[in-house]
């Protein structure tokens, strides 16, 4: 499994479709808190974070669905403490899925301005 | 030569961008390219930091609110330029005082063809951005689609430079060429 992570707009799909040649069929883009293991591709990680508080869980019980898959999630980390809880508790399911995956990713990979950078 | 240098605020993207430019330009001339349009006593006191941070380096200060290419009009066009900051430009483009400061798309994505276009005309450019994209806060539209157009203009600089480099607490990470100092 690839993880890629980096900030808002930095080019993590762009860079994973060239990378990896990824067609539209094979992204699965997250909008709730299930996410469709068959594709190659699952983007936006951050907004199944948003849907399903206990993330890590999740991704361990279909572990054996995600090993060959490119995962992509944007770096929501770096700003003050969000005064609402909500929100708070998203960034730290966030924060926590992202540890747990780059323990099981063969690759990290950072985007920053649409430049790759090897993290593992 | 082109450089792209972002980062977080007050890591040292400025004095990275003025060493640089200082070494590049060599004995020839060095421009300051001057983007921020003060909006009070605030604003006033930055820029004067920043003047007193420049004094002794010897760069010509080209004073430009918008549209970067009227710099190379009123400098040498083969000199080492200073863009401090891609920021502040689009800033200044997107949301017009002079339209009280009213949403303008379409200046926006002039503002990032110019800069890039830029890139191209000058003989040296260091660009200084900031890196506003990793924080989890749910911004009004205005404000998002501000952070949008910046990190697509970031992206189109990064892709024409061949340097660019992220500032954190002072120390540069190469994400692409070399820094020669």
């Amino acid at each position: 499994m690839i993880l890629i992570i980096g900030g808002a707009y930095q080019g993590k799909l762009d860079y994973a479709r060239a990378a990896f040649g990824l067609t539209d069929d094979d992204i699965f883009t997250c909008r709730g808190d299930r996410i469709d293991f068959s594709r190659r591709c699952i983007y936006a990680l951050e907004e199944f974070t948003a849907h399903c508080p206990e993330s890590v869980a999740y991704f361990q019980a279909h572990r054996a669905q995600w090993q060959n898959s490119v995962l992509i999630c944007r770096d929501i980390f770096c700003g003050v403490v969000p005064m609402d809880a909500q929100a708070r508790a998203w960034r730290q399911n966030t924060g926590l899925l992202c540890q747990y995956l780059s323990g099981e990713a063969s690759q990290v990979i950072r985007i920053f301005c649409g430049l790759e950078q090897r993290l593992k | 030569m082109t450089f792209f240098i972002s980062g977080g605020a007050k890591n040292g993207k400025s004095s990275l961008a003025q060493r640089l430019a200082v070494s590049l330009s060599g004995d020839g001339r060095r421009y300051y390219v001057a983007t921020m349009l003060s909006t009070g006593a605030e604003d006033d006191a930055r820029i004067r930091r920043h003047i007193a941070d420049r004094a002794g380096l010897g760069f010509e200060t080209v004073e430009c609110a918008k549209n970067i290419l009227s710099v190379l009009d009123r400098a040498e066009p083969s000199g080492t330029f200073l863009v401090d900051s891609v920021t502040a430009l689009l800033q200044n483009a997107m949301f017009p005082a002079e339209r009280d400061y009213a949403l303008d798309l379409p200046a926006a994505e002039r503002c990032g063809s110019e800069l890039v276009t830029f890139a191209g005309l000058a003989g040296n450019v260091v660009f200084v951005s900031d890196f506003i994209a990793s924080d989890c806060e749910r911004y009004s539209e205005t404000t998002e689609a501000y952070r949008k157009q910046l990190a697509e203009i970031d992206r189109r600089l990064a892709a024409v430079c061949g340097t660019v480099v992220e500032v954190s607490a002072g120390i540069p990470i190469v994400h692409k060429g070399a820094l020669p100092i």
